[in-house]
């Protein structure tokens, strides 16, 4: 018998079991449209009309981005908190509740977009993760997300209410690291999700039900993004704290500093959210002055990241000196490079400093004019969620399968294989999309290929980018199927009594150097709101102010041909009244000059 | 439940740091983390390298925009007249 977690806590082993196994499944179906959708941009393999590659593109996302990270975190989070509390959840009724939530919303979501490749009924949601207005989704598609989104509040609960009856039975205590990591990521989630609660509980859900006209389509972009940004921190908060709390363990060594990373979770509460307007630089109707107060909390959000490189790569340093690493860079020999969990996190932290990069120049409002809207984003994106996250979710699903399932893990071999090959791929298709994004290729565009024009490339081709992107795309699924093999792989080996031990990294410096102040959650969740209300008060008031709660008068996508009709006519008009006002300029400037000009 | 820290275990327990993986105890005092300075500072070599690279890449081939964009909206005026 051993000491693993589903000893310790049988019935949250099957909770978190469930949320794994709903993850794994999201990704399952994310990974088949992602490589649909390589194979037909690049032009490798168009099985698919054109048309339907949006609703491709909107499955792709949406199953990735909110179900497959957001279930792994519910997972890891209820690990963290009965882990670090080392107590049970308060009622596990409730428990299975909220997951039930998550599962039945997520289903009704991914329903409406999938309904999208059918004519057999009217429902569809093609409208991509960001569903911006005027691109409309059935309702159920917006409800779904609404009790998806709900059920994470409800996650929220529990795990709060696990530290409050943890908190009365302890009250001189600090808030161990990884449930204080889980309180204050949740108390950012609380904050964040009230922007995307909004644009669908007040406007995109009635206006697609029928119910108002009309949307402001800036309002709701500006409430979607008060949440979209957010979102990615929690999606690498539980990437983070697997980096804080399990990567030190795993190198030999214990984390460097308890207080560090307590600083950088609750700089995380206060600066995610008042930095989305930095995913708007190019959105008329916001003033520069806005933007630039973004882009300056954007810039401050560099100062966690960087401390986690530092504590984390210190961590490792310290396992690797223990194992008998030396010299500046001879200690990186001394790891253990051939473990998947070790070798998959420290790959994923490798690609997170190059998304750095790539993040600052999109942070950058002048430099990010370059970029906006090419598929530089995309390869962006692709190192931070696609790599950082995923890749980390990944390794340490080999720790924690045979934690919750009690089965040794079926191949530590096909485990070291698969993330260093998700690694390579990652690679080929994230740096040819950086390249593309600077040759002003688009991203969101099933066809990026135009009569009578080239992209030109300084270096290389089109055609070379392309085939990179194709390769990278095939190995990344190549990986996904390795991937899966072991998890179904491990589901089918028997119950083993030879796990290793339930537990977690210990530090070097400890909580009681850590300031007390640090653990006022009240205190940096007002200071979060404070912030929050002074970066977006007044740019909703004045998006409000021009544009109208509901907006003005808006034509509904897809256009119908008596639409179309309409607006050639709109634009013709517009075109006449456009030259005729031009002319007039050039003959009073023309005027003007001989005037001026003896 | 039993301990997973008899030696038969240990042996076999792949991600665990297994006392033959451990060749020194190092303590807080004696830790002094010069690998982490010197890789961090070289990523912060890189990030200023790529820093100056950018210039060439995203401003040097392309056309002008915005502010350089308004001095050829007035000079496009002019040539206009």
């Amino acid at each position: 018998m051993s000491n693993a977690y589903i000893d310790q806590f049988p019935a949250e082993a099957k909770v978190i079991r469930a949320a794994f196994y709903s993850s794994f499944f999201a990704l399952a179906l994310g990974g088949v449209f992602g490589i649909i959708q390589t194979l037909h941009r690049t032009g490798y393999y168009r099985f698919i009309d054109s048309a339907d590659y949006y609703t491709v593109l909107t499955a792709h996302g949406v199953f990735l981005v909110i179900s497959f990270t957001i279930f792994f975190l519910v997972g890891i989070f209820t690990w963290a908190i009965t882990t670090s509390l080392d107590r049970g959840v308060e009622d596990l009724r409730f428990t299975w509740g909220w997951y039930g939530l998550m599962a039945v919303g997520i289903t009704l979501t991914g329903v409406a977009i999938l309904a999208g490749f059918t004519d057999a009924t009217d429902i569809s949601a093609s409208v991509l993760f960001t569903f911006y207005a005027p691109l409309q989704a059935h309702p159920l598609f917006y409800l779904g997300l609404v009790l998806f989104v709900v059920g994470t509040w409800f996650a929220g609960v529990d795990w709060f209410r696990s530290w409050w009856a943890w908190k009365a039975e302890n009250p001189d205590e600090r808030i161990p690291l990884p449930a204080f990591m889980v309180l204050t990521t949740m108390l950012m989630w609380y904050i964040a999700t009230l922007g995307v609660a909004a644009a669908i509980l007040l406007f995109l859900l009635p206006w697609s039900l029928g119910l108002i006209e009309s949307v402001n389509p800036l309002l709701t972009r500006t409430l979607f993004w008060f949440f979209g940004h957010p979102v990615v921190y929690f999606w690498l908060m539980p990437a983070y704290m697997m980096w804080y709390v399990l990567l030190p363990k795993i190198s030999g060594g214990k984390l460097f500093s308890d207080p560090l990373a307590r600083v950088v979770f609750v700089l995380f509460l206060i600066l995610s959210v008042p930095t989305g307007i930095h995913h708007q630089y190019l959105d008329p109707g916001i003033a520069e002055g806005f933007k630039f107060i973004a882009m300056t909390n954007t810039m401050f959000l560099l100062l966690p990241s960087l401390l986690t490189a530092f504590t984390v790569v210190a961590s490792m340093e310290h396992g690797a000196r223990q194992r008998g690493g030396e010299g500046y860079l001879g200690w990186l020999k001394a790891l253990p490079w051939r473990d998947p969990v070790f070798a998959g996190m420290a790959l994923a932290g490798l690609m997170f400093a190059a998304a750095g990069f790539s993040g600052m120049i999109n942070a950058g409002m002048n430099i990010n004019y370059l970029v906006h809207n090419t598929f530089w984003v995309v390869g962006h994106f692709h190192l931070t969620v696609g790599t950082a996250v995923a890749l980390t979710f990944m390794a340490v699903t080999y720790w924690f399968l045979p934690q919750v399932t009690g089965k040794q893990l079926w191949s530590r071999s096909v485990a070291l294989g698969q993330v260093v090959l998700w690694f390579v791929g990652m690679t080929f298709m994230s740096n040819a999309m950086h390249r593309g994004g600077l040759l002003g290729i688009p991203r969101r565009t099933a066809e990026p290929q135009y009569d009578g024009f080239e992209f030109e490339a300084a270096v290389g081709s089109v055609a070379e980018l392309d085939a990179q992107i194709a390769l990278g795309g095939v190995l990344l699924t190549l990986s996904l199927v390795l991937f899966f093999a072991n998890v179904v792989g491990t589901a089918l080996n028997g119950r083993s009594d030879d796990l290793p031990d339930n537990s977690y990294a210990g530090t070097l410096s400890g909580p009681e150097d850590a300031p007390q102040i640090l653990d006022n959650l009240k205190l940096w969740t007002a200071i979060a709101v404070v912030l929050v209300i002074f970066a977006y008060t007044f740019p909703l008031l004045s998006i409000i102010d021009r544009g109208g709660l509901f907006g003005p008068e808006l034509v509904e996508l897809p256009l119908s041909t008596l639409d179309l009709e309409s607006i050639s006519a709109l634009a013709l008009a517009v075109e006449q009244s456009t030259i005729a006002t031009l002319e007039t300029t050039a003959d009073t400037a023309t005027a003007v000059i001989a005037g001026v000009i003896p | 439940m039993s301990h997973a820290t008899d030696e038969s275990t240990q042996i076999q327990d792949p991600d665990q740091p297994t006392d033959s993986d451990q060749v020194r105890e190092i303590g807080h005092d004696e830790f002094d983390p010069v690998g982490a300075l010197a890789l961090i500072g070289l990523y912060f070599l890189i990030l200023v390298f790529l820093w100056f690279f950018m210039y060439f890449v995203e401003f040097l081939g392309n056309d002008p925009t915005v502010v350089s964009g308004i001095v050829s909206v007035v000079t496009g005026g002019v040539g206009l007249a």
